[in-house]
């Protein structure tokens, strides 16, 4: 709740705006760790950050948060001040890298809606041990120390209010009888009692003490209210005087709604909101003399200005929005796809004899134009990989670190744009990546290496590129690589593969053992990977987006993890086919073929499962109509078509009546009234006005596997 | 000490004056003009007030009019920066902007209604005032 609605404007930036500062040290520290030392310009830089760090949270009086920062900012002051020679640079990263790890600990826990309650004495202590060898290293040189850098306290504060987490927020409406007299009142009364345990109250209409035909209003359409309390549904119904109320409407809606109902209901019924606590602050202010207004928009933008030269001097031209309201648009857009899609297609032009050459002259253009629409919101939700590569960096320093090895980690391609969604759904498999990769794949001992000729120092390469409308981001080690008799053994023993011999398999399958769940080669389990669930969960994860594994691997000479990734979730390219009179649209990329097949090539089990022989291979075969119970199908092999799908290297064979036509789907989610059904993904409309239903391939082979 | 409190909700003000009392002396008026006139006055007496407590959403004055006032009325009479009044705002209104633009106009401090009282006193502490 705390993480997706915080009533705090404020705290929300501070955390953004430290977040981002955080984000840069990391970089900086990174991209600087195995040189010498840090140049002028990033000691300045790691300056800057913490003194606005310390500055911010000592305004938002974070007091262990603003110790740190200090002290760090005293380490970096000095070395500012009087560039000592012979710096610990490894320590002085790890010292940066621990007080950065802190301040985001703490400000996880702030976003969380907890205290931020981390001890910072031993850090500061640490730090100051630190700072003291620095110092004396700086006199040993004869350098004249500089002078002590002056801490100014904050001398404004900002104090949060009480968390509101907890709130709860309230729709109420009362229904007063028709014959209640003076009703206002009634609803007067109501408001009273509720404000001894309301943070916030809204009511409509407004005027109901000294407007007497308010209480028609309230008679006819009801006494609206939206509460946002600590208290329980019940107590607040308690508060509530039920006596003259024909029906009390109590709805408990979510913060996002509490917001929006405030508005719709001022579209209903005309401006007449009032505001009880001075909480909403773009209604009251309106109804004031405008002077506050112009305020209000005059420091903003000095206000803002301020911040922005201060902190992100290239971002001036970039605003940040929220993200539902992109997720909206990209709704919205996807809404104008299909519409454009009923219009153009729409039935009535089929009539014969129109003259339609304008028509179809404008429609060129409208067509023009939603595509074009298309491509700039989805370019809009492109990200750079940029963060999610940052975090691999650090990633591998740490681990790296820990296990004693030494890793060298090259990124190409970290520019690589990715819808966001895709994003940060790749995080957590990729890192999983990144660390067996340093864990499992570079050897324990540089001999090993050196035997096999290759350099001391082991090499990972993290690379994105586009292509073809996938991103491919792979993850190689020039490590050990993957031992196939070993992989067979250990599948075989952990009984995921039954009796087949190790020569019934491709390398490839081979391979893919180690993302059967159950399934982790490593025989000493270590703190960063090799509990043997993982690769499971990785693969599950890139499926869930449409996604997919691709491991290939040389023994002796390393591995390569290839994640392949679809551009963005919610267009894609799909084949409209018909069973009976139901669509269902099929992804173009998981079709293997169409062909058409007499019922002889049909073989039925006893168990009423079928087969289908094609070109010597055998297939599971599904008929659609059947699967779905469709009886308008005639479903006979002879006149409709076979459709052979691929997913994960596994094939299934599904029977049609007939082809529509090949067009870009936009992709909606199945409505939540309808119950899941196996095997199909989402659906859309057609360009008929018509709903079809997505098929989801890897759905129907798995059910297929349990039937 | 001696406190000014601008606030308009009852229930409030209310709350406010009694937490407020423990410091010292808390005088209260119910809106922006009337605090000026207020903070005018115990200048004049000689008498200024050392906190004051300013909600934003007041009739007539809001609380960054007052702010601004406040501000502008200690420049004029040259009082020097360390015996000028401590401003304390009290609101709901706890988004970026309006704080950020509060600091601007010179408060010592923003505080987001439901007040925090422990903060609210460790800020007193801070600001010299306990």
């Amino acid at each position: 709740m705390a993480e997706e609605f915080s009533t705090d404007g404020m705290l929300d930036m501070f955390l953004y705006e430290s977040g981002q500062l955080l984000e840069k040290l990391e970089g900086i520290i990174l991209e600087k760790k195995d040189e010498e030392c840090f140049d002028d310009a990033d000691i300045n830089e790691i300056f800057r950050i913490m003194h606005t760090i310390k500055g911010s949270s000592g305004i938002m009086m974070y007091e262990n948060i603003t110790k740190v920062s200090h002290k760090l900012e005293d380490v970096f002051y000095y070395l500012r001040e009087s560039h000592p020679d012979n710096v610990p640079h490894l320590e002085l990263v790890e010292k940066v890298l621990i007080v950065s790890d802190f301040i985001t600990g703490e400000l996880d826990k702030i976003k969380d809606g907890n205290e931020a309650d981390g001890s910072e004495t031993a850090i500061l202590e640490d730090l100051d041990e630190f700072l003291n060898r620095i110092k004396g290293e700086i006199k040993e040189q004869g350098i004249r120390l500089p002078k002590e850098n002056k801490h100014e306290e904050p001398s404004q504060f900002y104090i949060a209010p009480v968390a509101s987490e907890d709130s709860h927020f309230y729709q109420i409406t009362i229904h007063y009888r028709n014959d209640t007299q003076m009703s206002n009142l009634r609803a007067y009364s109501a408001t009273y009692a509720l404000k001894e345990i309301a943070e916030n109250l809204l009511y409509t209409p407004e005027d109901i003490i000294t407007n007497e035909e308010s209480a028609e209003v309230i008679l006819a359409e009801g006494f609206h209210m939206l509460l946002q309390t600590k208290s329980s549904k019940e107590d607040v119904i308690k508060l509530i005087d039920s006596s003259e109320a024909e029906k009390i409407d109590f709805e408990e809606i979510t913060a996002a709604e509490y917001g929006k109902g405030l508005t719709e209901i001022a579209q209903e019924e005309a401006p007449i909101i009032i505001n009880l606590d001075d909480d909403k602050p773009e209604v009251k202010e309106e109804k004031k003399a405008p002077m506050p207004g112009d305020y209000v928009v005059k420091a903003k933008e000095t206000g803002k200005g301020k911040t922005l030269a201060k902190n992100q001097p290239k971002q001036q031209s970039i605003i940040s929005v929220n993200v539902e309201k992109m997720d909206a648009l990209m709704d919205l857009i996807g809404e104008i796809v299909i519409a454009e899609a009923v219009v153009l297609q729409n039935p009535d032009l089929k009539v014969p004899g129109l003259e339609l050459s304008n028509f179809y002259k404008a429609s060129a253009q409208l067509s023009k134009i939603t595509t074009e629409l298309q491509e700039v919101i989805m370019s809009m939700r492109m990200m750079p990989l940029t963060n999610v590569f940052q975090k691999m960096k650090r990633i591998v320093f740490d681990v790296s670190r820990k296990l004693g090895k030494d890793i060298e980690l090259e990124v190409i391609g970290e520019n690589t744009e990715v819808d966001k969604n895709i994003i940060e759904h790749i995080s957590d498999p990729l890192m999983h990546l990144v660390r067996n990769s340093v864990d499992h794949g570079i050897e324990e001992n540089v001999e090993d290496r050196t035997a096999l000729g290759k350099p001391e120092k082991g090499k990972i390469t993290l690379e994105a590129k586009n292509e073809g409308g996938k991103v491919y981001i792979s993850v190689k080690d020039d490590g050990k690589g993957l031992k196939k008799e070993k992989l067979y053994e250990k599948a075989k023993n952990n009984g995921l593969i039954g009796n087949k011999e190790i020569t019934d398999f491709t390398d490839k399958e081979i391979y893919r053992f180690i993302t059967l769940p159950g399934f982790s080669t490593k025989e000493v389990i270590t703190e960063y990977s090799g509990r043997g669930v993982g690769m499971d969960v990785v693969v599950k994860n890139i499926q869930s987006i449409g996604g997919r594994l691709e491991i290939d691997s040389k023994e002796g000479f390393g591995s390569e993890m290839t994640l392949v990734i679809p551009l963005t979730l919610a267009i894609i390219n799909g084949i409209v086919v018909q069973v009976g009179q139901s669509s269902f649209v099929i992804e173009t990329a998981s079709i293997k073929e169409f062909v058409r097949l007499s019922e002889d090539a049909i073989v039925k089990e006893p168990n009423g499962e079928e087969y289908i022989v094609l070109r010597g291979e055998c297939y599971p075969f599904i008929r659609l109509n059947e699967r779905y119970q469709l009886p308008d199908s005639q479903g006979k092999v002879d006149n409709g078509i076979v459709v052979v799908l691929e997913h994960e290297g596994q094939q299934v064979c599904i029977l049609i009546d007939r082809l529509i036509q090949e067009q870009e789907i936009v992709v909606k989610p199945i409505p939540s009234y309808v119950k899941k059904v196996k095997g199909l993904s989402g659906c859309t409309q057609l360009g008929d006005g018509s709903i079809a239903l997505i098929l989801d391939i890897a759905g129907l082979i798995q059910g297929e596997e349990r039937g | 000490m001696k406190i000014l409190l601008a606030e308009d909700d009852f229930a409030s003000r209310k709350f406010m004056d009694k937490y407020l009392s423990q410091y010292g002396e808390c005088e209260v008026t119910v809106d922006g003009e009337e605090a000026v006139d207020a903070f005018m006055m115990a200048l004049e007496d000689g008498e200024p007030y050392d906190l004051i407590c300013l909600d934003v959403m007041m009739p007539v004055l809001d609380g960054y009019q007052v702010l601004k006032a406040i501000r502008d009325i200690e420049e004029e009479k040259k009082i020097p920066k360390e015996n000028r009044a401590k401003v304390i705002m009290t609101t709901a209104l706890n988004e970026e902007r309006n704080v950020k633009m509060a600091f601007e106009l010179g408060c010592e401090a923003y505080s987001g209604k439901p007040i925090d009282v422990e903060k609210f006193e460790k800020v007193l502490k801070k600001l010299g005032l306990i």
